[in-house]
């Protein structure tokens, strides 16, 4: 089996750091070279779950659409919501569910400005289920260093 | 490369000193995205006595040559320097590109020093709490410095509401930089606008970046140098404080402000030296605005990189785990608030 991005991406980034690096004669080589293995760690987390993180994000919103909808009130606002709830990206490549996302994304900040002036109970429920959705992506995105 | 700017650097500080100043050494040390960082050793003779002293260049980087960060960046060294806080002499500043293309400023080297990684679990070892004591205390007499009395007052920043003045600042640039739709900054800047802050206890120049990673410390745990003003601004004083809590800078452990002492004990030591209260309901504001202005700041690095106008890697580190950070600190928060 040949050795996966994600393995590649990871190994390349500890060879700089723990033996490219302290060959370097400078304090700017070295700070640069860090950086950049860094963001080969983060290359090779994106690598391995970029896909899945796009994809149980976006099926979080289509599914916050589709409880939502009945909430609200304004018309123009429903139909997207209906319409964004039955969407789909067009592949599994990241650029496609990157596109799929930025448009629900859209929908997203439409709905939670029409909740957040929304008076009652029900509004506060939602509310909290649209940030629920958000702490959710929010921690499904954190990088590690390491 | 090295060699031409050595030439010129030795060329303009003649022009400045009066005499010839030989340059040796100049090498690139890291500084952040927004300047090109250099030191180097000058000498040369000033009545009649040898001097030999270190010396940091700060460029303008190729893509920008916005004079007004870099004047303002240096006129806070001065006023800072004079009034005894840790900060470099500056020794000139060029705004023109005649000397080395682009604008840049010259201020001492603080030598024998390092520099906290933000990415460091314990940057500061045994120093820990004398670092933290030193870096609230100063942070405190920023915040007691009168504006007019340090010959500040004309910074950028508004005397009345200046939260909202700091709100639409960072909102500009989110609207300018993102390249997808951010709902977590978004809902935070509803949330700072429906619900602003008491009016600050007094005006104050905020540093702006006061945070691990922009001081210098020597090998006993002594603060050396202050550094990255240009963000400087005036302001509400807690400003600065809650961007110094911000748990982005906790080094993992968030009950320690900026992995020294504890949060408790640096609010103490800030009240103490600045001679002002913290009041809890608005520090939480001043908390929340710190992360929006995170975000609006990786936001930006993040632009800077896709767009390969500044393709430094720190812009794509900021743009990635910075951004990430901050929108989980902020979707926390900002959902705990709802919850209660």
């Amino acid at each position: 089996m040949k050795p996966s991005a994600t393995q590649i991406l990871g190994l390349s980034a500890g060879k700089l750091l723990g033996e490219i690096l302290p060959q370097l004669p400078t304090q700017f080589a070295q700070g640069a070279t860090s950086l950049v293995a860094f963001l080969l760690m983060f290359s090779a987390q994106e690598s391995e779950r970029g896909a899945e993180i796009r994809v149980n994000e976006n099926a979080a919103m289509r599914k916050l659409f589709a409880e939502l909808a009945p909430l609200v009130s304004d018309a123009a606002l429903k139909k997207k919501l209906e319409a964004a709830a039955k969407s789909v990206a067009s592949s599994l490549q990241i650029s496609d569910l990157d596109a799929a996302n930025y448009e629900l994304r859209c929908v997203l900040i439409a709905l939670q400005i029409h909740i957040e002036d929304m008076q009652g109970e029900k509004a506060r429920a939602a509310e909290k289920r649209i940030w629920q959705v958000l702490k959710d992506a929010a921690a499904a995105r954190i990088v590690t260093i390491g | 490369m090295s060699d031409e700017i050595s030439e010129r650097l030795s060329k303009y500080l003649g022009a400045k000193f009066g005499g010839v100043v030989d340059v040796t050494g100049l090498a690139r040390i890291p500084g952040g995205a927004s300047r090109e960082t250099y030191r180097f050793r000058a000498r040369y003779k000033r009545d009649g006595k040898e001097i030999e002293r270190g010396l940091i260049l700060r460029r303008d980087p190729e893509a920008s040559l916005i004079n007004t960060e870099r004047t303002t960046e240096y006129r806070a060294y001065q006023a800072f320097h004079k009034l005894g806080l840790p900060v470099p002499e500056p020794i000139a500043l060029e705004l023109s590109g005649d000397a080395l293309d682009r604008p840049f400023f010259i201020m001492e080297e603080i030598e024998n020093c390092t520099i906290g990684s933000i990415v460091s679990p314990d940057p500061y070892g045994p120093h820990r709490e004398r670092v933290g004591r030193q870096f609230f205390e100063a942070l405190g007499k920023i915040a007691r410095a009168d504006p007019d009395a340090v010959g500040l007052s004309d910074f950028d920043g508004a005397r009345e509401n200046s939260w909202a003045h700091e709100v639409q600042r960072w909102e500009r640039e989110i609207d300018e930089d993102e390249r997808e739709p951010q709902p977590i900054a978004r809902a935070a800047i509803r949330w700072l606008k429906r619900n602003p802050p008491p009016p600050p206890q007094k005006l104050s120049v905020v540093h702006g970046d006061y945070r691990t990673g922009n001081f210098l410390i020597d090998a006993d745990g002594n603060i050396r140098a202050l550094l990255d003003w240009e963000m400087a601004h005036l302001g509400d004083p807690l400003e600065d404080l809650g961007w110094a809590l911000d748990p982005l800078w906790s080094h993992g452990d968030i009950e320690h402000a900026s992995g020294t002492v504890p949060r408790a004990e640096a609010i103490a030591i800030w009240e103490k030296a600045s001679g002002l209260k913290v009041d809890p309901k608005a520090f939480r504001w001043w908390e929340i605005f710190a992360s929006l202005k995170g975000a609006a700041i990786w936001i930006s690095a993040a632009r800077e990189y896709s767009d390969m106008r500044n393709a430094d890697p720190i812009n794509a580190f900021s743009g990635w785990y910075c951004l990430a950070f901050h929108n989980k600190i902020l979707a926390d928060r900002l959902s705990a608030l709802v919850d209660a």
